[in-house]
């Protein structure tokens, strides 16, 4: 690598590449991540290739520890399983590895989140008469629910940073114990089972991180956006007393492993 | 020395009644049984009850061609090819088709539970949510949960409290034993031994937990081939019924070490089926207007058929083109 680890200036990069540095600057080095397709395999892949070389990715459909040489697009790829440790179903994913405990780094989207991280994928509308459904949680809830550490990935839209969602696919840090429908710490509803829950949300304009309380705060905006921006684009009353400044933008060696050596296709990063 | 019954597509689909609860093998866009699927809806099946770890492709066509009824898992849709299951988006908001979610991981001690001949399965996962809402269960809505039914579970999941080292409470998820198992392999041995070649899924727990299984295969080898290494081997020939072999059966779905995924047909699949009109010129197109399995691929052609051929060395293409570089 040729490259330095200066800032790449406004300009030099897209919002794509931003949103990469930061989600992979989540990893930690060591982590088990279970991650998803798009966004996150770049997140994953990028810190694996600077900062957590040690990091091990879990793709749900049976991959753990691969070592792709070309970017899946698929979590069911064989290109997840290349030079894998091990490679199973999803037995193996959902209870040998997360309900084991073993996952320290989850990466979710959803189409709706609240203000405890609480995500909807499943559907809008009410039951009886849904308007839209999306794609169901499949594993959305699971690692929500048992990772350490969940980085949240979305879109910056007032409708979608709800300030109640219409159906909670994942949980967040207060939940309802149903069949009651009060909203409760998620601690006492898993109790020895409670290992974490979300711990940033990363979106097109911010990146937010939760309180003592589990409650979503404003921690840096984006270049171009103000913390007033972000909050017109949120359903709730949002803190933003406790923003940082600017979100780091990507190096310049980042921006070379992203486009040499993680995307060279250009499958994500157009 | 064991054996196996060999049928042709159409008589293995034929011996499926309408009402019958089916699981597949597979995970999304990968090793489905499509060609099985198409044959359903060209029989006309209806009134089927589908238990899915997750859908896809496969499945979206069961429903958007109204053979489903009932459609139980944790999730639908053609991963970044086509982000929500349109057909079933479109069947549910209808009331077409009763829905009833859960999370990947209480789907899959479903099944597991299933397969193993145990009730129930004991879950942490995905607690807290509305999964779990009684006003959101999907089958209890319908009046399904009267214990009149043998596939459908007297009760969603049951709260249990650890009684041996204090772990707290605990869901416990009720066993599926879905009536058919259709399951896509690249290989099955001339005794009936199954192999895949990539991620297991849950394809073993399927042919377990249900109560007959047809597998649908590129080929059959010598079982003498496939017992050279029995740790890649996924089941034993008496768990299994039938045998229908189909080459590309599983297109446009993946068959790693056979052929990639048709990224171009599933996109276009969930871009213009959207509306049912847009499903019915698909069906017409590339199911009903077609006479069998052989046509269809005469209709891909050997071009797109052959840039889909995976690379044995890697077990995926090489020659599709994925990105914009």
């Amino acid at each position: 690598m040729t490259a330095s680890n200066e800032y790449a200036k406004v300009g030099e990069f897209k919002p794509m590449d931003l949103l990469a540095a930061a989600a992979a600057r989540e990893v930690r080095d060591g982590d088990v991540v279970f991650a998803g397709t798009g966004l996150p395999m770049l997140a994953i892949t990028l810190a694996q290739n600077e900062h957590a070389p040690n990091a091990a990715c879990i793709y749900e459909a049976g991959s753990i520890d691969g070592r792709p040489i070309d970017l899946p697009t698929s979590v069911g790829d064989a290109r997840c399983a290349y030079q894998a440790a091990k490679a199973g179903g999803l037995f193996e994913t959902f209870y040998g590895q997360l309900h084991a405990g073993y996952v320290d780094l989850g990466f979710l989207g959803g189409a709706e989140i609240d203000k405890y991280g609480s995500l909807n994928t499943t559907y809008v509308g009410t039951h009886a008469n849904p308007k839209q459904r999306f794609t169901g949680s499949g594993g959305n809830a699971d690692i929500l629910s048992f990772a350490r550490r969940t980085v949240l990935i979305m879109v910056q839209e007032k409708r979608r940073f709800s300030e109640r969602l219409e159906y909670v696919t994942s949980p967040g840090w207060m939940v309802r114990n149903w069949p009651n429908p009060e909203y409760v710490p998620k601690k006492e509803v898993y109790g020895k089972y409670c290992y974490g829950g979300p711990t940033a949300c990363i979106t097109d304009m911010a990146i937010f991180r939760f309180d003592e309380n589990g409650i979503m705060y404003l921690d840096t905006v984006h270049p171009g956006f103000s913390a007033e921006d972000v909050k017109k684009n949120v359903d709730f009353d949002l803190d933003i007393s406790r923003c940082r400044g600017e979100t780091l933008p990507p190096t310049y060696k980042q921006l070379e492993i992203l486009y040499n050596v993680v995307d060279p296709e250009g499958i994500f990063l157009p | 020395m064991g054996s196996i019954k060999q049928l042709s597509l159409q008589e293995a689909v034929a011996l499926i009644q309408d009402g019958d609860c089916l699981a597949f093998s597979g995970f999304t866009i990968w090793r489905r049984p499509t060609a099985m699927c198409y044959e359903i809806l060209r029989q006309g099946k209806k009134n089927l009850h589908l238990f899915e770890v997750q859908g896809g492709f496969h499945s979206e066509v069961l429903v958007g061609g109204g053979a489903v009824r009932l459609w139980e898992g944790s999730w639908m849709g053609q991963e970044i090819l086509g982000k929500t299951g349109v057909n079933l988006s479109r069947k549910q908001v209808a009331g077409e088709v009763i829905v009833d979610d859960l999370s990947h991981g209480h789907a899959v001690g479903r099944i597991m539970a299933g397969a193993v001949n145990i009730p129930f399965f004991p879950t942490a996962l995905a607690m807290g949510t509305d999964i779990l809402n009684p006003e959101y269960d999907g089958f209890a809505k319908a009046g399904l949960r009267t214990g009149a039914y043998p596939k459908i579970p007297k009760e969603k999941y049951v709260k249990y409290k650890d009684p041996f080292y204090d772990m707290g409470e605990l869901l416990l998820m009720p066993a599926i034993k879905p009536d058919w198992g259709l399951v896509y392999a690249p290989m099955v041995g001339d005794e009936g031994t199954v192999r895949v070649l990539a991620q297991s899924y849950n394809d073993a727990d399927v042919i377990k937990a249900c109560d007959k299984v047809i597998v649908i295969a590129e080929e059959i080898v010598p079982d003498e081939y496939l017992r050279r290494d029995p740790t890649a081997n996924i089941a034993t020939g008496y768990e299994i019924d039938y045998v229908v072999v189909c080459p590309w059966a599983a297109h446009p779905t993946g068959s790693q070490y056979y052929y990639d995924t048709d990224a171009d047909f599933l996109r276009n699949f969930n871009a213009t089926t959207r509306t049912q009109d847009g499903f019915d010129k698909f069906a017409e197109e590339w199911i009903y207007g077609v006479k069998d399995h052989w046509e269809y691929l005469e209709k891909l052609g050997v071009k797109r058929l052959e840039t889909l051929r995976a690379s044995q060395a890697t077990g995926y293409s090489s020659r599709v083109k994925r990105g914009t570089r």
